[in-house]
């Protein structure tokens, strides 16, 4: 990347300019000091070279390899300083322009014969200066500032204390000398061979910068940066953007105690997004100033690290406003500013990304179902409305509005397909969910546009009036099979132990179409406990108590009658393998046709071998429709594929074939 | 399985492509007329089935083999009661694919 660093920066800076912000490159960084560590730059304009050193506030900028040998910074806060007969730039704030770069021109090394030449009227004032000469170096005010400010820097690093009585001492002599190794050591490392005490400046209190009218406070308006140049190290910025979304007013209450917090998503001229977050009493200083749409400059906050799970605009900061803030309406309308900026994807993307990633797609509204109640995890009711979407790529995914959306938008876009219409919904920041398939949620920073006017809308509503209605499209959200049921993949038995199904966290489903070719029946069932916790039957196991009771060690009860449920371990078999698989109550039920109770009394009370053998013999090799629960477990050290008959029922030929129909006919399209 | 007199696929659009020829559908009896079944075809045309019905009772769903003798009916010698619920969607597929791309695979 060419840059041209600030021409003759390094000779302006020396005359005294503290408002050229130039940008210089650092040749060189020594550490120095003891007592405390500070950093000093070589820094260039390319021709000329100088020593700055960096305030200690700045010392992990170096530290973090933001500034290092190379980097072309800009300097923000900076002062010439006077620091034995040598001038030094002090620097309060910088900004690293570029991390690397090669030396760029022919820098001279700084050289003090150079530095005198530069600056005659100094040297021969300071030679001429015995004792209080102090009265003619206030007449020179920029000296005087270069001195004091030399003397403020030694104060940071916290070296004041052994130079002032050096300057309170009128002799100048030999004892002198004897403070020069100390000092040296604290002081600037090898500048101390030139240490020549040739001054003394009179005793003054230790300055501070507050009132030091060269590193005032500019008080001029921040300069407008894109979004995109944002970064914590900026002391003053200014950002011109349009409010595209703003958050609900959030209460939480945690270990600090109860808060509020709002946040509002900023897009610029250059397309850089960045999102807004306000706590508390920013929070009422700002919420109701910002509209969605409009234009501000806003100023003064500070930035951290984006949320990435609560912010998925494509910026690694947020800003975070705070008192001093400001977020000013700019009342002109900037029509370079987009009102949003959207990266759709095609749904048949969708597909192949991952669980939770964030995707902005635009589509037709093809159908929308009603919004149904649901309970989430923590209790609360929430409402849920699924809709589907089909887009150019020709297919259609589920899109599944949660909350406020269904009755907003959701309600609107229901009556929209209701009477016949089909309106063109663009998706900002859904997120892909991999049940069923891969679907589409609303999470909160979601946003929703119905019949947007953006071109991508109208390319939608063209392609689907010409003809894009009538494509027939999959959908990427459900293994949709025509007369079978839904959310089905279809497995062979091979298929399961050969994709190596189970091993990933979560336990993989398969529906498989097998017979029965073995029940084993030594154990095909347990006596469970009938008691209910909750709304739940409790089912552990229990075990006989005395001679005709039964206990429960989870309810530590005793009862007369328990429950007999099944467990059952049945071999699976298709064209294609055998495996085993447990069968528990439900499932078992649907298999053998009699109540686990029933073949318990017929085989252990009645001991009616023969027709308990009958009926287990009569269930065999028989299709079925098994929903199958595949997940690895540890039984000790061993690993081992579990398989669970979640669901079993007979096969409808009827739907089955329908099944194999349509399988043939996508057979034949490939 | 008797392979010696195959009897191919049809529904009731298929069935003038193979006149003469033996031919085997299922039927959705509608009535007799003149002392034959008139039912209806899988794809919902209607069919005359000449010959003579087994002395059971017919079902509403029949499969029938025989010769095609027109392009809507059919000498019928073997008659089969299917019941009297029976998926003629499904049939019609298979009668497109036993006459298609799939022929081969097909008697």
């Amino acid at each position: 990347m060419p840059v041209n660093l600030t021409p003759n920066a390094i000779a302006t800076i020396n005359g005294g300019d503290v408002n050229l912000k130039p940008l210089v490159q650092v040749l060189d960084i020594k550490q120095m000091g003891s007592a405390q560590e500070r950093f000093r730059l070589l820094v260039s304009d390319s021709v000329l070279t100088q020593h700055a050193m960096l305030g200690t506030q700045l010392n992990d900028r170096v530290k973090t390899g933001l500034v290092k040998k190379g980097s072309v910074i800009q300097l923000i806060d900076y002062i010439c300083s006077q620091v034995q007969k040598r001038k030094i730039i002090v620097v309060l704030n910088l900004e690293t322009i570029i991390p690397d770069c090669e030396i760029i021109g022919n820098p001279k090394m700084v050289s003090d014969a150079l530095t005198q030449k530069a600056l005659p009227n100094t040297n021969s004032m300071q030679s001429s200066t015995v004792g209080y000469n102090n009265l003619s170096s206030q007449s020179h005010g920029s000296n005087m500032h270069g001195i004091s400010s030399a003397l403020s820097t030694q104060n940071h690093g916290g070296n004041m204390q052994s130079f002032r009585p050096t300057s309170s001492n009128q002799n100048q002599g030999s004892k002198m000398q004897s403070f020069q190794p100390a000092l040296g050591a604290q002081n600037y490392g090898d500048d101390v061979q030139s240490f020549r005490p040739t001054v003394q400046p009179p005793y003054q209190p230790p300055p501070s910068y507050r009132n030091h009218g060269a590193v005032m406070k500019n008080e001029a308006p921040a300069r407008i940066i894109p979004i995109s140049a944002l970064n914590p190290y900026q002391g003053r910025w200014a950002i011109k953007a349009r409010i595209t979304a703003k958050g609900d007013l959030r209460r939480y209450n945690n270990a600090r105690g109860d808060g509020k917090v709002f946040s509002f998503d900023l897009l610029d001229s250059d397309g850089g997004e960045i999102r807004v977050t306000c706590f508390n009493a920013v929070v009422d200083r700002f919420y109701d100033v910002v509209e969605v749409g409009k234009v501000y400059l806003i100023s003064k906050g500070s930035l951290k690290p984006a949320q990435k799970n609560f912010n998925h605009l494509k910026n690694d900061w947020e800003i975070f406003l705070e008192a001093t803030s400001t977020v000013d309406l700019c009342p002109e309308e900037d029509g370079s500013i987009p009102q949003q900026q959207f990266s759709f994807k095609p749904i048949s993307e969708i597909e192949i990304a991952e669980n939770n990633s964030i995707f902005d797609v635009i589509g037709v509204v093809i159908s929308v179902n009603p919004s149904v109640p649901i309970l989430r995890k923590n209790g609360m009711e929430t409402q849920r409305r699924i809709l589907n979407l089909k887009d150019r790529s020709g297919w259609t995914v589920e899109l599944t509005l949660w909350g406020d959306f269904c009755n907003k938008e959701g309600q609107k876009l229901q009556e929209m397909v209701d009477s016949g219409f089909f309106p063109i919904l663009a998706v900002k920041a859904g997120k892909v969910s991999d049940f069923n398939g891969k679907s589409l949620g609303t999470i909160s920073s979601t946003q929703l546009f119905i019949n947007p006017d953006i071109p991508e809308a109208h390319a939608a509503k063209d392609w689907f009036d010409r003809g894009g209605r009538d494509v027939a499209s999959m959908s990427i959200s459900k293994d949709i099979v025509q007369g079978g049921p839904k959310n089905e993949v279809r497995k062979t038995v091979s298929q399961v132990k050969l994709e190596g199904l189970g091993r990933s966290d979560k336990p993989d489903w398969a529906t498989v179409r097998a017979s029965i070719s073995f029940i084993k029946t030594d154990t095909f069932c347990y006596t469970a406990c009938p008691l209910m916790i909750g709304d739940r039957q409790c089912n552990k196991k229990v075990t006989r108590s005395g001679n005709s009771r039964w206990q429960c060690d989870r309810c530590n009860q005793e009862f007369d009658d328990c429950d007999y449920r099944y467990l059952l371990q049945v071999q699976i078999q298709d064209h294609t393998g055998l495996t085993w698989a447990t069968a528990f109550q439900e499932s078992g039920e649907e298999i053998l046709g009699y109540p686990a109770k029933e073949l318990y009394f017929l085989k252990y009370e009645s001991n009616d071998d023969t027709r308990f053998a009958d009926i287990i013999r009569s269930r065999l090799f028989y299709q079925y429709l098994f929903k199958l629960k595949i997940k690895e477990e540890m039984y000790g050290d061993e690993r081992r594929v579990k398989i669970t008959i979640f669901k079993a029922d007979k096969v409808s030929y009827s739907s089955e074939s329908r099944y194999m129909l349509d399988l043939i006919s996508k057979v034949r399209t490939y | 399985m008797d392979t010696s007199k195959p009897a191919i696929f049809v529904n009731g659009a298929l069935l003038p492509m193979h006149v003469r020829k033996r031919v085997r559908t299922v039927i959705q009896v509608v009535g007799a007329d003149r002392g034959a079944v008139v039912g209806k075809s899988p794809d919902d045309l209607q069919l005359v089935v000449k010959g003579s019905p087994p002395s059971a009772p017919l079902t509403n769903f029949v499969e029938v083999i025989g010769i095609a003798d027109s392009e809507k009916s059919i000498q019928a010698e073997i008659w089969t009661n299917f019941g009297d619920a029976f998926d003629t969607y499904n049939y019609n597929q298979l009668c497109q694919l036993a006459n298609g791309e799939y022929q081969h695979l097909f008697l």
